[in-house]
């Protein structure tokens, strides 16, 4: 089985973000592998544990992203590309997933693994529409996955009336949950051995395609500004006898609040 | 005029109170409005989703669509939307909705927009506003297609009672099941209980709660409270909770009256399903607990003391 699994390089959430003149102030952020995408490295590794799979991880834009492909070389992934061109500076998913089928086509890949969204966008759909473009069966918001034979898995996916037990044939896309499992810490020797293996950094031309061809002029929507969300600010906060404060809670939510 | 057209949201046969919000949403920015309702034995709800507001209804209705499946459903939306000739294509805020709407855009060659709290039709060309990174900062997006596939947030939008629609039912042909991606079973985990994203009183769970006898104090006051019954993804990956009922960044955004959350630290991924509740009360037993940040109000204190004497005063009120 040949993996392709899909890294993207995100702001660091943890940390304040503050917007300035409609824009984020750049100063301060840090940035970080994709949580969800972090999830995908291990289903990936441990499909690779359990199969022998080949694994290959692509990671377009973000820059120098060598911090987080060496992390994913030492959680387990072999071979990394990182996809770099000005040309995908205004990328929106649609772009993504034109550059993620080239990447496809040229590997022979049977199975490619995303997260479920990228905590920078929290958009969720680059996987979906990369299954579209490819024609291939795709389940999104996977929280486990079997393999059945070198033709199928079984995947769970949580939906909306509950778990669903799917059987997908491959090739296929599928999407992943932070819930699917806990990645594993990398090793000090695996980062140091990380640091011999080589990043393989392509531009658009390189990648066999070009701006045209992706449509990178057309994005089909771009942000043209961003602004600080509403916060909630706290209230009252009652520390003391639980029996009082607890009645004077109640008593609050009644008359106050009126929500009860 | 633009044309939106509303995917209707129906879970265990029941139409969703998303249908009727997104559909006014269309008829307040002055579009003609449709809507398409998906699954199996479903036309009944047709006097409902004229109700609703749609002047024209297309409807899937075939046993084969009982189970979501991703493919299929969008088929049907495709099919739907271009028969309409829809402009804008509405879903409400569900996984299903999640799995679909991109699927939707691509086949429509539209843009795609998720979990969005506003849309304007600025000279024919959408523009939208969405919050991103987290709930951390809110975004507006231009959209340069002309036509838009939009994922609404949960609560967005509110229901017009005053407004209605026409009658006017188009069937859909059924989609071919996707045979290669096969709904083999389903682990129901919630039917019979009160929809997260209906409840209008949310009680959520968390580490603090330890383990089943915890929860179960927990979900007395839940049940006393009528309320919804949702969870922290701490209890959620332990085993505890059901998947379904977490509320998150990664789950259900929930937007009751009241929310309780219970032995809940408030991480911000947590925030980001909950903070649009109108009034918050928090139980945690650090003091320094971020959740106390935004709640309207705190009791500090150990839940397992607490709880039972909430319930005792609450009863109190309530009577
Ligand atoms: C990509 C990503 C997505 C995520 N999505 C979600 C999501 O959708 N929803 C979500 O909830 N989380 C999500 N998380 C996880 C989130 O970051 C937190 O880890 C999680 O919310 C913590 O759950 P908790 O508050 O129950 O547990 P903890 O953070 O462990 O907090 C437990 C709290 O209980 C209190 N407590 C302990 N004992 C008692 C007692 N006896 N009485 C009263 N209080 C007590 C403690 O003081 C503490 O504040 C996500 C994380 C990531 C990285």
């Amino acid at each position: 089985m040949k993996i392709l699994t899909t890294v993207k390089k995100v702001v660091d959430v943890e940390l304040n973000i503050h917007v300035k003149d409609g824009a984020i102030v750049e100063d301060g952020l840090q940035y970080v592998i994709n949580a969800w995408d972090e999830n995908a490295v291990e289903t990936t590794v441990q499909l690779k544990e359990q199969t022998g799979a080949e694994t290959t991880l692509v990671s377009i834009g973000g820059g120098d992203n060598t911090d987080i492909i060496r992390r994913c070389y030492a959680m387990g992934i072999e071979r990394g590309i990182h996809i770099e061109d000005p040309a995908l500076d205004k990328a929106d998913s649609f772009i993504y997933a034109r550059v993620l089928q080239k990447v496809f086509e040229q590997g022979d890949y049977d199975l490619v693994i995303t997260g479920k969204q990228a905590q920078d966008t929290d958009n969720g759909q680059t996987g979906i529409i990369l299954a579209e473009y490819l024609g291939l069966p795709c389940v999104s918001n996977v929280i486990g996955v079997e393999v059945i034979d070198d033709k199928h898995l079984k995947v769970s996916r949580a939906g909306d009336a509950g778990t669903e037990i799917v059987e997908v044939e491959l090739p296929a896309v599928i999407t992943v949950d932070v819930s699917i499992n806990e990645p594993r810490l990398p090793q000090m020797r695996g980062l140091m051995m990380a640091k011999k293996k080589k990043i393989e950094v392509m531009d658009l031309a390189a990648l066999g395609t070009s701006a045209e061809e992706i449509g990178c002029a057309a994005p089909k929507s771009e942000v043209i500004e961003f602004m600080e969300s509403e916060k909630r600010s706290g209230g009252r906060k009652f520390e003391g006898d639980p029996a009082e404060v607890t009645a004077q809670v109640v008593e609050l939510l009644a008359s106050e609040a009126k929500v009860i | 005029m633009a044309k939106v057209l509303v995917v209707a949201e129906i879970k265990q046969g029941v139409l969703k109170s998303s249908t009727a919000e997104l559909l006014s949403k269309a008829k307040a920015i002055g579009a003609e409005a449709a809507v398409v309702a998906i699954g199996s034995n479903i036309e009944g709800l047709v006097p409902e989703l004229v109700k609703a507001g749609s002047d024209t209804q297309y409807i899937a209705d075939d046993a084969g669509l009982e189970l979501f499946s991703a493919g299929p459903y969008a088929a049907c939306v495709v099919d739907a939307a271009r028969q309409f000739g829809a402009d804008l294509i509405l879903f409400g805020f569900s996984e299903s909705s999640k799995a679909a709407a991109p699927r939707v855009a691509a086949q429509l060659d539209a843009a795609c927009a998720s979990e969005i709290t506003e849309v304007a039709a600025d000279n024919g060309a959408f523009q939208v506003v969405r919050p991103a990174i987290t709930n951390k900062v809110v975004q507006k997006v231009k959209v340069n297609t002309d036509k838009l596939v939009a994922v609404v947030r949960a609560g967005a939008f509110e229901a017009d009672e005053s407004i209605g629609g026409t009658e006017n039912v188009v069937k859909l042909d059924i989609p071919a099941p996707d045979l290669k991606a096969v709904i083999k079973e389903l682990v129901s985990d919630a039917s019979g209980e009160i929809d997260l994203a209906d409840a209008d009183v949310v009680v959520s769970v968390g580490r603090g709660a330890r383990n089943e006898e915890g929860i179960a104090l927990v979900k007395e006051l839940a049940d006393d409270l009528n309320a919804g019954f949702g969870s922290s993804r701490a209890m959620v990956d332990a085993g505890f909770m059901p998947h379904n009922k977490q509320v998150g960044q990664t789950g259900k955004i929930v937007a009751p009256s009241l929310y309780i959350a219970v032995g809940i630290s408030g991480a911000i991924q947590h925030l980001a399903g909950m903070s649009g509740s109108k009034v918050v009360l928090a139980i945690n037993k650090d003091p320094e607990a971020p959740i106390f940040n935004i709640a309207d109000y705190g009791i500090v204190g150990d839940l397992f003391e607490v709880v039972p004497i909430l319930k005792e005063e609450l009863k109190k009120v309530r009577s």
